[in-house]
């Protein structure tokens, strides 16, 4: 029965996750209950901490296509897409005066025109992603850097963007339930559960899992390898476009370096789907997991700081992070040798 | 020697018991270096001046110094990201030893090798022992090692750091005739880790094992020592590094020392024609590369454009220099039947 | 010959689990010989050269090498007995040097710095003994053509003075040209007292590079015999021995046109002139060695490598499948040869392995996965080919080779093309399996389809086909009707002069 379930947890990654997850909210509230933390781990609070998970989850999923498309997948560039598709968006949206359906679209397109660059050199000309990303990383960067010399966009309609990024009650439960960040279910949700449905019920979801596990296989089963890989880049190129919009409003200001400053956005985001259980070998990942991980790492990091107050807590984070990633490929390895893989 | 045919490996001279040490890669580098030089020259004529020369060798002696350490690691076929953070460890380590002990030149760099080269063996050991793939380990210690070194800041910036770096810095003490030490140190190391891996047993044994890991073991490699050493090389490396970043800034030492320096020592290895599939690469590759890094930079900013704009340059480099790689793999024999 | 054999194997016997791989073999090898081993498939060659070389232990018998009783528990042990191996597949390091190669993990040194001047002299004997151009010393090895660096194997092998030399099918890759410079090197070798054992499938080859040739059938060695005393038509009659030889399958073959012709098909280097044509309802079968051209045909059928001469046709018009994509929609369907490389999505499940080919017709609309049509249609795959699993979700890495094998032939069958290739459909299946294959392959014909089957193993081939076309130098040379007999088939594969009736 232990055997079992320990197998369980070993191999079924959501399973692991789900343990962790209780696992830490459940050590936060005792230690909030006991009076060991600055502030109280509530409900409440970690509804609003749901905001730190809107760009990570997404930007993690956008991993999750390329990772999964195999032949070492990678995308180091999302975070810099993030940076030149926000500048891009707040001089459409702040300076031009579009509206913001438009501007949200262009924001969409301009993504994926990056993705389809990066696409296009790992998958039809061959290049390994990691190079070709880390090139297009440092074009975009300069270019969202360069466009508007360094200075970021905070005319009026882009600091009443903020407005957006606010914290909601939900419609019908009320007050039953905590307020939640409106980012979740305007761009969050939306875009988990296309992602979910893309890999889980379509064609264009299969052939991507089949190009990762096998691409010859894949292309002897009539498979157009070449545009499916192609297509993952674009997709994840698309969401780093989505997520350029909630960064503006976030930080109710198109920032040059939104997405590239510090560490940058894109190594968090391959931190989380890697711990979500997406395999760096391709053809293994899961939304639930990449979620999940999301959550995980985010009210992880909730309790650390008010655990650890001040700049240890920040620091804390960092560890924890570390930690649990070097664990979970360390565990990955190990279940691939005594049972054969994770799901 | 005149105009060796470097172009065609075949053209081997006779006598001559290895092929010609440098790869068309190079000579391609080399040609795009001094173009730029000649064209910046001319262009702006503050580039070809002691003033502008000097700080640029001496800024790209970093990148390259752990863009040597690099190389072994990505031509054994692994990659380490962690570099940036391992650079401020090392480097807010010698910079409280030096402010709170004041600690002479040659403890400061033995200590930061010291603390590198142990996180680099902690790198290796996992990557060799865990049977992880190494961009994934890296990645997780880049976040282990910047909480360590930020514990060590202790949340404020190193103040007054006393200049005893200063031999290896920007100014006049950190020249003899004119040149660079930390360029000078570089060149020695480069020479160093260029006999290293060509002459030495040892050193081909880590391009045999980028080639083909089992095949290595079959012929009697010890693979896991090697994947180890790599990292622990680039990890002393980045120690050496460490200083040579203390000297080139101010007395005082901020937490986001060695921030996105990875990526740079990344670009720098893989414009030099090494291979990121592992079993090929070079050091003076690397060197070229870091240096036409550095370059472009350096031009991009006496040309009175945004500096930023270099970035885009350097992006582009990476694209021309590995798409060339690929298009020479592409002309190589495929197997009889293979699809 | 008064001095004592250079390898006397007496009574080797070797299982793997159930099979018993290699039951009794006995070897006599004497230095400057070159002494060839031959066997169909599975005969255990490839067993005792791996026993030989150090890579597998022996269960029982007794190896002597020169007269001494040795055990070879390890590779190094069997290097420093001074067996040297060159395997078909070259395993060289491609960015090294062809010098690095012969001495990666062995490296001459002088103070501790490679003697580059010492190796390179070395490895320029060699490259002279091997008949390479010296100046290749210094070439990385990635550059040279694969013959050439099967060369460079040899010389690696030969570099630790190889007083035994086992080469494994050397011939199958290399053109004509590169086979007589290969028999050069062999021969000087020998001359020169080394003991080589010779594993070839092209018998008349034998006829110019063997001194004696050893027989196997069944994991035995049935005898030895100089070459003097053989014919390729005598070779092949000892390697096919007593076995039954089934009747042909009880088929009548319907008259019509062609559903796939080949006509004059060609791919440059490859294959050429090969004219096969296949009408519904009948199997006709493409036999070949390896290294005959048979997997390349197969492979340009199916869009993997456009032919660039010839024509193909599928029910009288032409076709040129450009990708594997095209000629699905083309109506033609294909098993490929390597099941774990191109055919087998292994850890994921058996209805998403079937439905990977068939996305189109089991989507709505070409967007969603229809889930209920896959899971039906895994289903009904599964009951007809017999596949033996719980259910339709497990993963094919954990199944045998067998039901792997049908899953992977499932995905052709689903859409039901009118053309069907199967390369190699039973290779690395158990006995059980291949008789199911066989049976729905039969079942395939009558149904209507026109199969071709592409395959190296002989009595496969023979059992399965109403017509048989033999794939020799990268054409068809012979054609069979149902009912002939392996000896005949294997002569005309292997070069036997007299043609068969």
């Amino acid at each position: 029965m232990t055997a079992r379930a320990l197998r369980l947890v070993l191999t079924q990654r959501t399973a692991l996750l789900v343990v962790l997850l209780v696992a830490v909210v459940v050590t936060m509230t005792t230690l909030s209950g006991n009076n060991y933390l600055s502030a109280p781990y509530s409900a409440s609070y970690m509804a609003s901490t749901l905001i730190n998970a809107v760009p990570l989850a997404m930007l993690a999923l956008a991993e999750l296509l390329v990772i999964t498309s195999g032949r070492g997948g990678i995308d180091l560039s999302v975070g810099a897409i993030v940076s030149l598709t926000g500048m891009v968006f707040g001089f459409a949206y702040g300076q031009w005066g579009w509206p913001l359906a438009p501007a949200v679209l262009l924001a969409l397109l301009l993504g994926a025109a990056c993705g389809a660059l990066n696409g296009f050199l790992v998958a039809h000309l061959g290049f390994p992603a990691l190079i070709a990303t880390l090139a297009t990383y440092y074009a975009f960067r300069s270019l969202a850097l360069v466009v508007n010399d360094q200075r970021p966009i905070n005319s009026a309609p882009v600091q009443e963007l903020y407005s957006t990024a606010t914290a909601v009650t939900l419609p019908l439960v009320g007050d039953a339930l905590p307020r939640v960040p409106l980012g979740i279910f305007t761009f969050l949700v939306p875009t988990a559960l296309v992602v979910w449905f893309v890999l889980a019920r379509t064609t264009a979801g299969r052939r991507l899992y089949a190009i990762g596990t096998n691409d010859v296989a894949a292309r002897w089963s009539g498979i157009d390898v070449r545009r499916t890989r192609w297509s993952a880049y674009v997709a994840a190129g698309a969401i780093s476009g989505l997520v350029a919009v909630v960064t503006v409003a976030q930080f109710a200001s198109a920032r040059p370096d939104a997405g590239t400053s510090g560490n940058g956005m894109a190594l968090p985001a391959i931190t989380i789907a890697i711990l979500g259980g997406v395999a760096i070998t391709g053809g293994v990942g899961r939304v639930a997991g990449v979620v999940l991980a999301t959550l995980l790492v985010v009210w992880l990091n909730a309790g650390i700081l008010l655990a650890v107050p001040g700049n240890d807590g920040t620091q804390f984070q960092l560890f924890a992070l570390g930690v649990v990633l070097v664990v979970a490929a360390l565990l990955n390895a190990l279940t691939q040798r005594r049972y054969g893989g994770t799901q | 020697m005149s105009a060796p045919a470097v172009d065609r490996p075949a053209a081997a001279r006779p006598g001559r018991v290895l092929p010609f040490p440098v790869t068309g890669q190079e000579v391609v580098l080399i040609a795009v270096i001094a173009v730029l030089w000649v064209a910046l020259s001319l262009a702006t004529p503050a580039f070809a001046t002691e003033g502008s020369v000097v700080p640029l060798l001496v800024a790209m002696t970093p990148i390259a110094l752990i863009g040597i350490g690099m190389t072994v690691v990505i031509v054994t076929g692994g990659i380490d990201v962690s570099v940036g953070s391992t650079v401020m460890v090392c480097a807010v380590v010698i910079a409280k030893a030096m402010v709170g002990s004041g600690i002479p030149l040659v403890a400061a760099v033995a200590l930061g090798m010291g603390v590198g080269a142990l996180l680099g063996l902690l790198n290796g050991a996992l990557i060799a022992f865990g049977r992880v793939q190494a961009i994934i380990i890296t990645f997780g210690t880049l976040n282990l090692f910047r909480f360590a070194g930020l514990q060590v800041f202790g949340s404020a910036t190193v103040e007054g750091i006393p200049p005893t770096l200063a031999p290896f810095g920007r100014g006049d003490e950190g020249r003899t005739l004119g040149v660079p030490h930390s360029f000078l140190l570089l060149l020695v190391v480069a020479a160093v880790a260029w006999y290293y891996l060509r002459h030495t047993a040892g050193g081909r044994h880590f391009f045999a094992i980028g080639g083909d890991p089992t095949a290595a073991r079959l012929a009697g490699i010890s693979v896991r020592t090697r994947i180890v050493l790599g990292y622990v090389l680039t990890g002393l490396l980045a120690g050496v590094a460490a200083c040579f970043v203390i000297a080139q800034g101010t007395s005082s030492l901020a937490a986001s020392v060695g921030s996105g320096l990875e990526l740079s020592v990344i670009a720098a290895v893989v414009i030099g024609g090494t291979s990121i599939t592992g079993g090929r690469g070079s050091v003076l590759g690397t060197l070229l590369g870091a240096l036409l890094v550095q370059t472009v930079r350096t031009g991009v900013t006496q040309l009175g454009w945004p500096s930023q704009l270099s970035d885009l340059f350097v992006g582009a480099f990476i694209v021309v220099a590995v798409g060339a790689d690929l298009l020479r793999q592409r002309r190589r024999p495929t197997p009889k039947g293979t699809t | 010959m008064a001095a004592a054999p250079r390898l006397e194997v007496t009574g080797v016997a070797k299982r793997f689990g159930a099979v018993r791989a290699l039951r009794n073999a006995d070897l006599v090898v004497h230095a400057g010989s070159v002494h060839a081993l031959v066997g169909e498939n599975g005969a255990g060659k490839s067993t005792l050269i791996k026993i030989l070389s150090g890579a597998e232990t022996a269960d029982a018998g007794t190896t002597a090498f020169d007269g001494r009783e040795v055990s070879i528990g390890s590779t190094t042990a069997a290097m420093a007995l001074g067996v040297a191996t060159v395997y078909q597949e070259p395993q060289l390091f491609a960015d090294l040097t062809v010098a690095e190669n012969v001495f990666t993990g062995r490296e001459l040194t002088r103070a501790g710095r490679v003697d580059w001047t010492a190796q390179n002299a070395r490895v320029t004997e060699l490259l002279d003994l091997i008949g390479l151009p010296a100046r290749y010393a210094t070439v990385a090895v990635g550059t040279l053509s694969i013959a050439e660096q099967q060369q460079v194997s040899i010389a690696k092998a030969l570099a630790g003075d190889a007083r035994l030399l086992i080469l494994d099918e050397p011939s199958a890759i290399l053109t004509d040209t590169e086979i007589d410079v290969l028999f050069g090197v062999v021969r000087r070798l020998a001359a020169s007292g080394v003991a080589v054992v010779y594993i070839s499938h092209r018998l008349d080859e034998l006829f110019t590079i063997a001194d004696v040739v050893t027989v196997m059938r069944d994991g035995e060695t049935i005898g030895t015999w100089p070459i003097g005393e053989l014919s390729v038509r005598r070779i092949a009659e000892l390697m096919v021995g007593g076995v039954l030889e089934d009747g042909p399958r009880e088929h009548r073959v319907p008259e019509g046109t062609p559903r796939l012709e080949l006509r004059g098909l060609g791919l440059a280097g490859r294959f050429h002139d090969v004219d096969v044509s296949v009408r519904g309802g009948e199997v006709v079968g493409l036999y070949g060695l390896v290294g005959s051209g048979v997997a390349e045909i197969a492979a340009s059928v199916y869009g993997i490598t456009p032919a660039t001469s010839g024509t193909l046709h599928v029910d009288g018009a032409e076709v040129r499948p450009r990708s594997p994509r095209h000629a699905k929609a083309l109506g033609i369907g294909l098993l490929p040869s390597d099941r774990k490389q191109q055919g087998m999505f292994s850890f994921q499940t058996i209805s998403f392995n079937i439905s990977a080919g068939n996305l189109r017709l089991l989507s709505r609309a070409r967007v969603l996965v229809d889930r209920r049509r896959e899971r039906e249609v895994a289903r009904r795959m599964i009951d007809r080919l017999s596949v033996k699993t719980p259910n339709e979700r497990q993963p094919v890495s954990a199944m045998s080779g067998g039901n792997a094998q049908k899953v992977v032939l499932a995905r052709q069958l689903v859409d039901r093309p009118g053309v069907l290739v199967l390369a190699e459909p039973t290779q690395g299946v158990d006995v059980g399996a291949k008789e199911e294959i066989h049976r729905i392959i039969a079942e395939l014909a009558d149904a209507g389809t026109a199969v071709l089957v592409v395959t190296s193993d002989l009595p496969e081939a023979i059992r399965i086909s109403d017509r048989l076309h033999v794939v020799r130098d990268g054409t068809t040379t012979a054609e069979f009707g149902p009912g002939a007999s392996q000896v005949d088939v294997l002569a005309a594969a292997a070069g036997a002069v007299e043609v068969a009736p």
